[in-house]
């Protein structure tokens, strides 16, 4: 009798799985219809988000998340079409998953727009499946610039018109520290470890040879594992008369432990973070300095956002917020009509127009459509978009210098 | 008689139960294979022929393309095929062999990297792949044969660690070091190698989904039939015997340090094989696909379906495959996942004997629901019951649910409270015999209910992976043999 | 190659006999916390002959324990008890949880498959741990917690250091901390008892007994289940231990931390030869050493292939590890 029951568990069980798989886009629809299918604007429409969500990268990606899942509560309670989210865990960096959820989001008809992925090597793995799903790709945290910029020796690694972000890239980051390194603090002895992972050494690599090429500058170079903990021997390795120790890293608590540690080795060095360690809250060390995007603290949004979540705020997870309001100003757009397809969601992205106010970001967002300045290119922020350092004052307070 | 056995891996005798002789031995163990559903399968599937089996698998994989959307397809049908196809390679190792070679998925990546290499701009050479295929197996072949080499006097255990020494330092050396080579770092550090070329055969490139399927589905029937054909020679009754008893082998002078070197290589082939493979169909590569976490995966299945049975690895990839990428979160019917999950329970229940035992603690959970929410409404704020049900699918069934179960509103340590409730209510469970266990199941069951809408729905990634975990907890415990093994492999 | 070699000359000049001292003493007192987790697999190993994959979770459970006790408590900034009572009730919290965790593990995933091929454990255990780390993480959202025990028992908000981290002497000019001197010698006080444990006591003897030949210590009326229950009770009170200390030294704790903890001490306790409690201990400060000096002298790049290949050699040319037996086989 139970081996009846179970064996009608488990068909019942394959079957609704079989059900499913069949049932769910309507048919076995090939991703080329899903890509050029028009579907009725419901009450509800769907974002898909693709953020590491597991795995030793679930901090950040659920940063991300978070941020997204606000600005879907914030966008429904002020308008009539509802927004939804689909997540995606890519398990960065394990990229074969990141590829595996591309497929997924891109044979999911509902889908009309797409936040992520987090990674840019998961963006450039993945944004050739995006195109022929006819996805956009709007990205908070890809920073490479090779991604929208191509230069001598590196070609251009996305397809024109496929790929945008809602931050600025490393180029521009590493441009403001080094000029407010050099400029401001007026310091020459700069130690930079970066986290071995592609963000940090991107920026690590971009501040050196800026710095480098100023004359009088000694500038050396370390790299420390994300997963580390204990910087003790990294930090003996840091010469005592060190200046200034930049550490563009992805994870805000380690930088903190990194600047306790540094300290109770008796070392004086000022400590620069990047936009990775801007998080009121998590990393107060007192007198040092980070650069992010321009937040504006007395937003209602952002007090929101940190009543919601112990006190604590950040800014790694902002752009996806950003990203989410691209993607469904973009959606509301296409849907006036009562139809809409990913192709003219599309469109009205190319034409994303925020307010300073609207995007949390510090200033309005538009998108680049030619190569500006020396390190954007199309899909990057126009310009007011760029970085500003701040400062950490007694009881780690950020206040912006520059 | 038991043998002086401090060093790790060399097998000890059966555990012969002591006082019953042979027959009764010999018969209990029967009985175990008899019982369950899972023996039911495993049986069904050894009664027929290897090659009936073989062709049975390719009909049904053949058919997937057509009624599978392009994600499933990759997700569901070519990921099971590469897992499965690597798993293969392993199984030579620890299932035939019964050497513990956890280094494996660094021959995985060498021959990605090897691929990539040879077919990308960053060297500028763009090789055929009837080229690079080969050459991607033989550079894994032979760092495979450097290892086994090296660690051919290690036993059990030790050749276990360095096996992962080797691995650990495999990915620091693609992601961290990344040694400058003509001008360039030779891995790509963190960013890996990208824009690889596809596939190309005779000039007909492989980029779709479909054809990469089909493609993989002849790779891997070639490469099962060898290594069944492999198993069934000298070679694998060697294997066998080295297996069973390394000492008895060597006594009937069988080479075996050979043949351990053997089994690493072919195992090393067929991982460089997949990772060239996986590295045209991403064509990309980066040291994160080749991490510990892949390595798991690959043995989950191998273990799974049981050690040195090529069907084994086929289901064992089947099973663990396809259960993870449908929990997961990007496979969507959040609803049915919902169902499933309450179904299962629902069933574990009513298989409680006898059957009124189940009947009562299935109305007992509802009554007790509906008391509890009551109880709290009453007594608590009204945030503590205003919550609503996730990704229920329509709004009737949400409320419905959420009349049910107490979905409080904001009130994040009750998540945290609740599931650790919840672990030690199972974990009490188990202590628990007879009416008691019964009693003590009625709000435990609401109790998962309640972690379910609050804490796992709504975290769906997080829940796989949970899940996932507490899966291969039961299937070990419920069958330790694996789904198809018969053999009690020791580690040599 | 070379280039490498003349920056780790120029490394060791640069550093002098100062920085060698601090690289030990860094070395010195992360090897203890590998080496207490180290004991606990090798306990168990030498029990069950079972590599317990979930034991690097315990010890990430333990350091989560501690850290709800510790700030439940108040701390770091204005705890409600003094400094010494503090730690110790946050090592009891840590300690027995961690053990009461180990004991259900061992109930729930090994038990059942006492005899079965030695390989099924293995997944069993790597499920456990996947559970493990996903729950933390369901429950904490992935966030790092900090113990922050920089000020503690100073003044808050100054940047000053507290108590823990004042300086108990110095050599060469490098400073020892409070921390880190309790670190080292609470570690090597726990050894100890685990020693005299092992050898001088009843329980003790039942341990070695069963680690020896199962069957055989049954007969002579030893209760197995109880002396296994015990030794993970044991084992997982080390790791929960080590996790607390991680905490009040480094001040980390997170979902993750117990994977890369896991397998360093894994590979303490192969080095030092497993199934053997000296050779874990032996096995846990080498490793801190040589990682240490590595990450000192060769820096972040390459420091890793370093580690490795320096462990890879020692097994090679020494394969049972440090104190590991010679296999002896009858037929």
């Amino acid at each position: 009798m139970k081996k009846v029951l179970v064996a009608a568990a488990l068909a019942a069980a394959s079957s609704i799985l079989v059900a499913t798989a069949w049932g769910s886009d309507k048919a076995p629809a090939k991703v080329s219809s899903a890509a050029a299918a028009t579907i009725k604007c419901g009450k509800t429409q769907t974002i898909a988000i693709a953020a590491p969500l597991t795995g030793d990268a679930a901090s950040l990606g659920l940063q991300q998340l978070r941020w997204a899942q606000f600005f879907a509560a914030h966008w429904n309670k002020a308008h009539k079409m509802k927004v939804r989210l689909v997540q995606g865990d890519t398990q960065l960096p394990n990229t074969a998953q990141a590829l595996s959820v591309a497929h997924q989001f891109a044979s999911n008809s509902k889908i009309l727009a797409l936040i992520g992925p987090a990674g840019s090597q998961e963006v450039q793995d993945t944004v050739n499946v995006y195109k022929h799903a006819g996805l956009d790709v709007v990205s908070g945290s890809a920073t490479r610039v090779a991604l929208t910029r191509g230069k001598t020796g590196t070609p251009r690694e996305t397809p024109l018109g496929w790929f945008y972000r809602t931050v600025p890239n490393d180029d521009q980051q590493g441009a403001r520290v080094s000029a407010w390194i050099s400029n401001n603090l007026k310091k020459k002895r700069i130690y930079i470890i970066d986290d071995e992972e592609a963000y940090s050494q991107g920026l690590a690599d971009q501040v050196q040879t800026l710095l480098n090429a100023k004359p009088g500058f000694h500038v050396s170079r370390d790299h420390v594992s994300q997963s580390v903990s204990d910087f003790s021997s990294v930090i003996t390795r840091i010469p005592s008369n060190t200046q200034v120790v930049y550490i563009p890293w992805q994870l805000a608590p380690k930088a903190q432990l990194f600047f306790t540690q540094l300290r109770a080795a008796g070392k004086s060095a000022i400590v620069f973070g990047s936009d990775g360690t801007f998080a009121p809250g998590t990393f107060n060390a007192v007198g040092s300095y980070v650069s992010a995007f321009p937040v504006d603290f007395t937003s209602a949004a952002l007090k929101a956002y940190a009543n919601q979540h112990g006190g604590k705020s950040e800014a790694f997870g902002l752009p996806s917020y950003t990203a989410g309001l691209v993607n469904a100003t973009a959606i509301a757009k296409a849907c006036k009509d009562g139809t809409a397809s990913r192709a003219e969601v599309r469109k009205y992205i190319r034409k994303t127009n925020l307010s300073k106010a609207a995007s949390l970001l510090g200033f309005p967002v538009r998108f680049l459509g030619k190569n500006a300045g020396a390190s954007q290119g199309p899909g990057d922020m126009a310009a007011p978009a760029d970085f500003a350092i701040f400062h950490i004052e007694s009881g780690g307070k950020y206040v912006r210098v520059g | 008689m038991t043998e002086f056995s401090e060093t790790p891996g060399i097998p000890e005798a059966p555990e012969a139960r002591i006082g019953v002789d042979t027959w009764v031995a010999e018969a209990e163990e029967r009985r175990a294979r008899a019982g369950g559903p899972l023996a039911l399968l495993a049986r069904g599937v050894e009664a027929m022929p290897p090659a009936v089996r073989m062709l049975v698998f390719l009909a049904v994989a053949s058919t997937l393309p057509f009624w599978l959307n392009e994600g499933d397809l990759f997700s569901y049908g070519l990921f099971t095929l590469l897992y499965a196809t690597l798993a293969l390679g392993l199984n030579v190792v620890v299932g035939f062999a019964g050497l513990l070679d956890l280094g494996y998925v660094a021959f995985y990546g060498i021959g990605a990297y090897t691929y990539a290499l040879l077919s990308s701009n960053h060297y500028g050479i763009h090789w055929p792949a009837l080229a690079t295929l080969p050459i991607a197996m033989a550079a894994a072949g032979l760092v495979g044969l450097a290892l086994g080499f090296s660690a051919r006097r290690l036993l059990g255990d030790y050749l276990a660690i360095v096996t992962l020494f080797f691995l650990q330092a495999f990915v620091a050396f693609s992601n961290t070091a990344n040694p400058t080579v003509a001008g360039k770092g030779l891995t790509g550090g963190p960013n890996g190698i990208a824009n690889l070329d596809p596939l190309k055969f005779f000039g007909y490139e492989l980029t779709s989904t479909e054809q990469q399927y089909f493609f993989l589905l002849i790779v891997f029937a070639l490469a099962a039939t060898a290594l069944f054909f492999a198993n069934q020679s000298r070679t694998g009754r060697a294997w066998r015997a080295l297996r069973e008893d390394p000492l008895a082998a060597e006594a009937m002078s069988m080479p075996v340090n050979r043949l351990k070197i053997l089994a690493f290589v072919i195992g090393a082939a067929t991982a460089g094989l997949c990772g060239a493979i996986f590295a045209a169909i991403e064509q990309a590569t980066v040291a994160g696909n080749f991490t510990v976490a892949v390595l798991i995966t690959i043995y989950a299945i191998v273990i799974l379906g049981g050690l040195g049975s090529i069907a084994g690895v086929v289901l064992g990839a089947i099973v663990i495959n396809v259960s993870f990428q449908f929990l997961a979160p990007q496979s969507g019917h959040p609803e049915v996942k919902r169902w499933l999950f309450y179904g299962t329970l629902v069933l574990l229940v009513a298989l409680m004997k006898p059957w009124y035992r189940g009947a009562v603690v299935l109305l007992g959970t509802v009554a007790f629901g509906f008391a509890a929410h009551a109880f709290v409404a009453a007594i608590a704020p009204a945030s503590w019951t205003s919550g609503t049900a996730v990704d229920a699918g329509s709004a009737s069934t949400a409320k419905a649910i959420a009349d049910w179960v107490i979905i409080p509103e904001g009130h994040s340590s009750f998540n945290t409270y609740a599931y650790i409730a919840l672990v030690a209510a199972i974990v009490a469970l188990r202590s628990l015999k007879g009416w008691w266990r019964t009693a003590g199941l009625i709000p435990t069951l609401y109790l998962t209910a309640v972690v379910w809408e609050n804490v796992l729905a709504p975290n769906p990634a997080v829940t796989a992976l949970i899940l996932f975990g507490a899966m291969l907890i039961a299937l070990m415990t419920v069958r330790p043999q694996g789904l198809l093994g018969t053999a009690r492999v020791e580690i040599v | 190659m070379h280039l490498l070699l003349y920056n780790i000359v120029d490394s060791i000049r640069s550093l002098g006999w100062a920085g060698a001292f601090e690289l030990l003493r860094n070395g010195i007192v992360l090897g203890s916390l590998y080496a207490l987790i180290a004991l606990g697999y090798t306990m168990v190993y030498g029990i069950l002959k079972l590599l317990n994959f979930a034991h690097g979770d315990i010890y990430m459970v333990g350091a989560f324990l501690g850290y709800g006790v510790f700030t439940r408590l108040g701390a770091p900034l204005s705890p409600s008890l003094s400094l010494v009572p503090l730690l110790i009730l946050t090592f009891l919290a840590a300690m027995l949880g961690a053990g009461g965790l180990g004991v259900a593990v061992e109930r729930f995933a090994y038990r059942p498959l006492r005899n079965a091929p030695r390989i099924a454990p293995l997944i069993s255990a790597l499920g456990v741990a996947f559970f493990l780390e996903n729950s933390v993480l369901l429950l904490t959202n992935g966030n790092h917690y900090n113990y922050d025990t920089f000020e503690l028992g100073g003044n808050p908000n100054t940047g000053l250091p507290g108590t823990l981290f004042h300086r108990v002497f110095s050599v060469a000019g490098r400073p020892v901390t409070v921390v880190q001197v309790l670190v080292v010698s609470t570690g090597l006080a726990l050894m100890l008892a685990l020693t005299l444990l092992v050898s001088r006591t009843r329980l003790g003897k039942a341990m070695r007994a069963t680690a020896f030949d199962r069957e055989a210590a049954s007969m002579m009326g030893i209760d197995t289940d109880r002396v296994i229950t015990s030794t993970f009770f044991i084992a997982s009170m080390l790791a929960g231990a080590a996790g607390v200390m991680f905490g009040l030294y480094v001040g980390e704790t997170y979902y993750f931390m117990g994977f890369l903890a896991g397998l360093k001490a894994f590979t303490a306790a192969v080095v030092g030869g497993i199934g053997s409690i000296p050779g874990a201990m032996v096995g846990g400060l080498l490793i801190g050493v040589v990682e240490s000096f590595a990450i000192g002298y060769v820096g972040g790049q390459w420091s890793d292939i370093v580690i490795f290949g320096i462990l890879i050699l020692f097994m090679l040319l020494r394969p049972r590890g440090l104190f590991g037996s010679r296999a002896i086989q009858k037929v």
